[in-house]
């Protein structure tokens, strides 16, 4: 089987930043640690530029950080068999340009054609991961690939210095300190339980500022600019601009400005608790270590509900709980206030269950950080053992070339 | 051409030049893009199974075969057998049946597919109402985690006992309409 050395991403930003954010991690992995040459073709450059800076959103092809970087306006084209990589990815199932996929056809040697598909962690997915899928009139076969939470899906995506780099951020406590004063927030914000929140329009972000505002301990709120900004506009009194704070009761909000990837991760590493939302920064927050709540990506028939139930059967199981003293680990799981509070929260955040006062559910999960984050640890390490999706994806694409 | 979505068990359709029955169909939310469809399949020329996914919104060519309208009459160990209204007799095997086991019922109206003049499946009626078998009451309170619960419907082969989920105020004796394309309960009949 000879080596795959190019490999194409189509990417479609649909979620604002979460498809780039994650094809773009994704191809500069591949770059950087499998030593492939990567096209990345994307449709919305300027979502681009705000999570990469070094993106110039005007020009229609440059090299970015190793990657080829190429502005896919439509559908249009023509294509040669030369043209195709030996890999070729359509993420999230987007519709490959059909001039590309006839010319994939006419190689010799037919490239690797792969569906990257959503992250969720109901069980149909280990049924479906890298199963073929047959072009119905072509001589090309796709292969859904999924990424996952266990050993049958393909991994999640994860950098192999990640870890290191977090491990030294979080023990070293001037280099946060630097970081969170860069941001602007003063002592008094540092002190408090730092909270990001990063979420769609639809979160209760109302309710949630209430409860912090009437909490027993000062909460500071960061919020990128941009994100839930009718309900950070009403708390502000002002314009949801990129350093505007105020403090009202325990609660102080600070707007962000909207920060590149890198920086995003260190903001997940310096927080107490982050809520998330969609994919991609889903997967840091896991990452990151530390508690975190979920807001998932709305879809019809709320079928966003059963992934996040999925979600939460998996990540809210017993084995991750932590021992408590002189308990055995069974023992201690059974009582699971950890669990139930992330639970709770995580189904009000997503209207999955009504909730009329926010305060107990917040006192709830506050109240157990430290059991959390050994949860997070043991669900760190359950997922090590599946690898990362990269070098999975390249692991598969080697076996059936 | 035809959408997977719209593609049923017992069609017939063409994949690269080569003509397939689906057998089974697994619908599941997907991402964004709506739903992945894993088919089984049966290569009409080789016999040879296959088991596909694909997405919702790929098409395909449906070969449109005779059909035509009979019932199922019983079971001639191991080819299931229907009858037409000239009481012309037609033997399916067990394979080709795919889900359409799961609703046999003595009597139960369908259409056989024929392929080079040979009874090769059966397609059934989108929508069928059966009646609940078994199915554990309804526990007070347990609604925030468990909207849905299993329900056992009434089948003609013990061995294929088919489970649907129906909603927790379905009882067993009720009647329920069953969408035959995704298995999924429709609604409850009640008199």
């Amino acid at each position: 089987m000879s080596q795959p050395v190019t490999l194409a991403l189509f990417c479609k930003v649909v979620d604002n930043y979460g498809d780039i954010g994650i094809c773009w991690r994704l191809a500069r992995q591949l770059v950087h640690e499998h030593g492939i040459a990567v096209t990345l073709w994307v449709d919305d450059m300027h979502s681009f530029a705000r999570i990469c800076p070094r993106v110039d959103p005007h020009v229609a092809a440059q090299q970015v950080e190793g990657v080829a970087v190429y502005h896919w306006r439509d559908q249009e084209g023509t294509y040669f068999a030369e043209d195709v990589a030996d890999i070729v990815i359509e993420f999230f199932a987007v519709d490959i340009p059909p001039g590309y996929v006839t010319a994939m056809a006419q190689r010799p040697v037919k490239p690797v054609w792969l569906n990257l598909e959503g992250l969720t962690a109901e069980e149909w997915v280990e049924g479906c991961h890298t199963l073929p899928s047959m072009h119905p009139r072509l001589p090309l076969t796709k292969h859904f690939f999924f990424p996952g939470f266990k050993g049958k899906t393909g991994g999640l995506p994860r950098e192999a210095g990640l870890f290191g780099e977090r491990d030294r951020f979080q023990q070293d406590p001037a280099a946060v300190a630097a970081f969170l004063g860069a941001l602007g927030l003063d002592a008094a914000e540092q002190a408090a339980c730092k909270v990001s929140l990063f979420c769609y329009p639809h979160a209760p972000v109302a309710s949630l500022f209430d409860a912090w505002q009437r909490g027993g301990a000062p909460v500071a709120c960061l919020v990128p600019e941009g994100v839930a900004k009718d309900e950070v506009r009403a708390f502000l009194g002002a314009e949801p601009v990129a350093g505007a704070v105020r403090t009202q009761g325990m609660l102080t909000v600070r707007v962000l400005p909207f920060v590149p990837q890198p920086d995003y991760d260190r903001l997940l590493w310096a927080c107490d608790v982050n809520i998330v939302r969609g994919e991609d920064s889903f997967v840091r927050a896991q990452w990151a270590g530390r508690p975190f709540a979920w807001h998932i990506y709305p879809q019809d028939e709320n079928l966003h509900h059963k992934k996040l139930r999925a979600f939460i059967a998996r990540y809210c199981a017993p084995q991750y709980g932590a021992a408590l003293d002189g308990a055995s680990p069974d023992n201690a799981a059974a009582g699971r206030p950890d669990a139930n509070a992330l639970e709770r929260l995580m189904l009000a955040l997503n209207g999955v269950v009504e909730e009329t006062d926010w305060l107990p559910l917040w006192q709830a999960l506050s109240g157990s950080l430290e059991p959390l984050a050994c949860r997070s640890a043991n669900w760190q390490k359950a997922l090590l053992e599946n690898g990362d999706l990269a070098s999975n994806l390249l692991t598969f694409a080697r076996s059936v070339r | 051409m035809k959408p997977a979505k719209e593609i049923r068990v017992g069609n017939i359709i063409m994949v690269d030049a080569k003509p397939f029955i689906v057998l089974r169909s697994d619908v599941n939310g997907s991402s964004r893009t709506g739903f992945t469809y894993k088919w089984k399949m049966k290569n009409l020329l080789t016999n040879a199974p296959l088991e596909n996914v694909f997405r919702g919104d790929d098409k395909f060519d449906v070969v449109v075969l005779d059909k035509k309208p009979v019932t199922y009459s019983y079971f001639a160990d191991p080819l299931y057998v229907f009858m037409d209204e000239e009481y012309n007799q037609y033997e399916i095997e067990e394979e080709n049946l795919g889900d359409a086991l799961n609703y046999l019922k003595d009597g139960m109206a369908c259409e056989a597919v024929f392929y080079d003049g040979k009874a090769i499946s059966v397609e059934l009626p989108t929508t069928i109402v059966r009646q609940i078998v078994y199915s554990e009451p309804a526990v007070k309170g347990n609604t925030s985690g468990n909207v849905l619960k299993e329900a056992k419907i009434e089948n003609a082969i013990e061995s294929k006992q088919h489970t649907v989920q129906v909603p927790l105020f379905v009882s067993q004796d009720d009647s329920i309409e069953i969408d035959t394309r995704t298995n999924e309960y429709k609604r409850v009949i009640r008199n």
